[in-house]
């Protein structure tokens, strides 16, 4: 393409690409390889999940809220058990509590691994995303082993969990810490010393803390931009109560918060050993007790068709604060309405002010970075508005002059 | 677009501060204020505390700007509902989001929008990051905000009929027929 000719050519990225999880179409508008501005356009995969909702009980809902992701499927059920049992006043045992921090916990580590392996595959490091595929299979498979899956967990309920962590499973995780403790190095390795990774991530998609704060970035995203945001410190919800859980900002490590791919990548990395630390920790402080406030079904539904208000809670999913609010009302069995606020909701509207200034190459780079469940690109077209031909550039092609980008810094 | 640079505060106040601020300024606006506590850990004490409030829709604008001297008002979402005469509109926001270890204070601020005026100032102008959720109760409860500059859907389709508001429940709702059964 030409560079600099002053004319801007819309190119629409998406909405349905192989991998992706969460279909999204991001129209920007390109000066030769510059892009000037974006616009993005949800909406390919609405569901319909709240409409859903209004005909099912709470628990019900559970197995709806469940599916919304397939990677922070416990995240989206604790932060909806959660909205419920404030709208119900149900008090959770303590034990409950350090297990559903055990798995948020668990769920971040294999999320993060997998977005920086992800990551690593957009800009060429093949090495790097093979090996944090088989690192994740240890949290995967110690998932498993609690939960007896490797997504949608069916662990946590209304006022509780539902599943232990027995000896067994204790030592596994055990094992697993002690794992990654020695074998994650790798990763935060290319985090701070790869010269080839903090080319190709620095000043790449930046969002500054000013834009952060008012566009309402969430997460790593937000931490990325320099800005403490953490739910499990400003708002201590279950175990992370006794925790000392302070947030993770690349200014404390590298000494300046650029809110730029590198530091969101480099944020992610760091907070792999943090969530390590909290689940160390929960295993030692693990108390005894109840794993639910009601076991009987029955008489849990009898008293939530008695509730009557709104409940709602947030809190820190991988991508950021996962918010749930519910309406229950007095009398009735089903939920009357109930609103899911993912992250990427949230961070999305942030990719307009990370696309401006960057090269078309950097595009994939700069949508994995805020982790929006959109992991790779299938196909894009190129438009010529004023001579009207369109080029179907394949996201075998794209992904090429991703990967070439990389290679001209290396100068090979 | 606010004039002053975005920045969150360093001190916080407690809800009882600012529930006392808010009766002081909005008396029979403010037609309800609830402030929750939520416990945690072995211990069982309060770890943080939200406010769940209502609003006149006149006394709306009023009292986000009143908030805002606080601290930067982090919008998350809005949740709505058709309840007969009026839609509801929750908005849920924090304050004190950065300001120390438990210091977070979640705000529910309900405002029932008259169906024979379902007009709402936008607050796009003051907190960019409204736009998505805005759009979103335009198409799906047919609400409009005043000031919006980008008033298109987000999440239905293209080819949406947009005289039908999914989430009411009078006429203007989906009709029996427009719901598809999966099962």
């Amino acid at each position: 393409m030409a560079i600099g000719a002053g004319k801007t050519y819309k190119v629409p990225i998406g909405p349905v690409h192989v991998g992706l999880k969460e279909p999204i179409t991001a129209w920007l508008d390109v000066d030769g390889e510059r892009i000037v501005n974006a616009t993005i356009r949800p909406g390919a995969i609405h569901r319909g999940i709240e409409f859903m909702a209004r005909e099912r009980n709470p628990i019900q809902v559970i197995y709806l809220a469940e599916r919304i992701c397939g990677i922070c499927s416990f995240s989206h059920i604790v932060a909806f058990v959660r909205a419920v049992e404030d709208a119900a006043k149900i008090p959770v045992p303590a034990r409950a509590q350090y297990i559903r921090t055990i798995v948020l916990e668990l769920e971040r580590i294999h999320s993060h691994i997998l977005w920086a392996g992800v990551a690593c595959y957009t800009f060429g490091y093949d090495s790097a995303f093979h090996l944090g595929m088989i690192l994740r299979e240890k949290v995967m498979d110690v998932l498993e082993a609690l939960t007896g899956n490797r997504v949608n967990y069916g662990t946590g309920t209304v006022g509780g969990v539902r599943r232990d962590i027995t000896p067994k499973v204790e030592k596994a995780l055990r094992e697993m810490i002690a794992f990654y403790k020695s074998e994650f190095s790798f990763f935060y390795n290319v985090a701070v010393d790869d010269p080839v990774a903090l080319a190709r991530m620095r000043n790449v998609g930046v969002l500054s803390k000013e834009d952060a704060i008012s566009h309402c970035a969430l997460g790593p995203t937000a931490r990325g931009s320099g800005l403490r945001v953490d739910l499990r410190w400003s708002a201590p919800y279950e175990a992370y109560a006794d925790l000392d859980v302070k947030p993770v900002v690349p200014q404390d490590y590298t000494g300046e918060a650029y809110g730029d791919v590198y530091d969101r990548f480099l944020v992610r990395v760091l907070e792999v050993y943090q969530s390590l630390d909290i689940i160390e920790k929960c295993l030692d402080g693990l108390p005894e007790g109840d794993l639910m406030w009601e076991p009987k079904l029955p008489k849990l539904l009898n008293y939530l068709k008695q509730a009557d208000g709104i409940g709602m809670c947030s809190i820190e999913a991988p991508r950021g604060d996962d918010t749930h609010a519910i309406k229950l009302t007095g009398g009735e069995e089903n939920v009357t309405w109930w609103k899911v606020r993912a992250p990427t909701y949230s961070n999305a509207v942030s990719w307009p002010i990370m696309f401006k200034g960057n090269d078309v190459a950097d595009a994939p780079l700069i949508i994995n970075s805020i982790d929006p469940c959109i992991s790779c690109m299938e196909r894009m077209l190129v438009t010529d508005v004023r001579k009207g031909s369109k080029q179907v550039v394949t996201r075998a092609e794209l992904l090429q002059s991703c990967r070439e980008k990389t290679r001209r810094l290396m100068g090979a | 677009m606010s004039k002053c640079k975005p920045e969150y505060a360093k001190e916080s106040k407690s809800p009882e501060d600012i529930a006392n601020c808010l009766k002081e300024g909005f008396n029979d606006a403010l037609e309800s204020l609830e402030i929750r506590e939520y416990k945690g850990g072995v211990n069982d004490e309060v770890q943080y505390r939200d406010m769940f409030l209502k609003i006149k829709r006149e006394k709306f604008l009023e009292l986000i700007d009143t908030l805002r001297t606080f601290d930067f008002l982090h919008f998350q979402i809005m949740s709505g509902n058709d309840d007969g005469d009026v839609v509801t509109l929750n908005y849920h926001c924090i304050l004190f989001r950065s300001s120390g270890r438990g210091k977070k204070i979640s705000l529910c601020i309900s405002v029932a929008v008259p169906k024979a005026d379902l007009r709402m100032p936008s607050l796009w102008s003051r907190i960019p990051g409204v736009e998505y959720s805005e759009r979103e109760m335009r198409e799906m409860l047919g609400i409009d905000f005043e000031g919006l500059p980008n008033k298109g859907l987000v999440f239905l389709p293209e080819d949406w009929n947009e005289d039908i508001k999914p989430w009411r429940r009078d006429e203007t709702g989906p009709s029996p027929e427009d719901v598809r059964e999966l099962s």
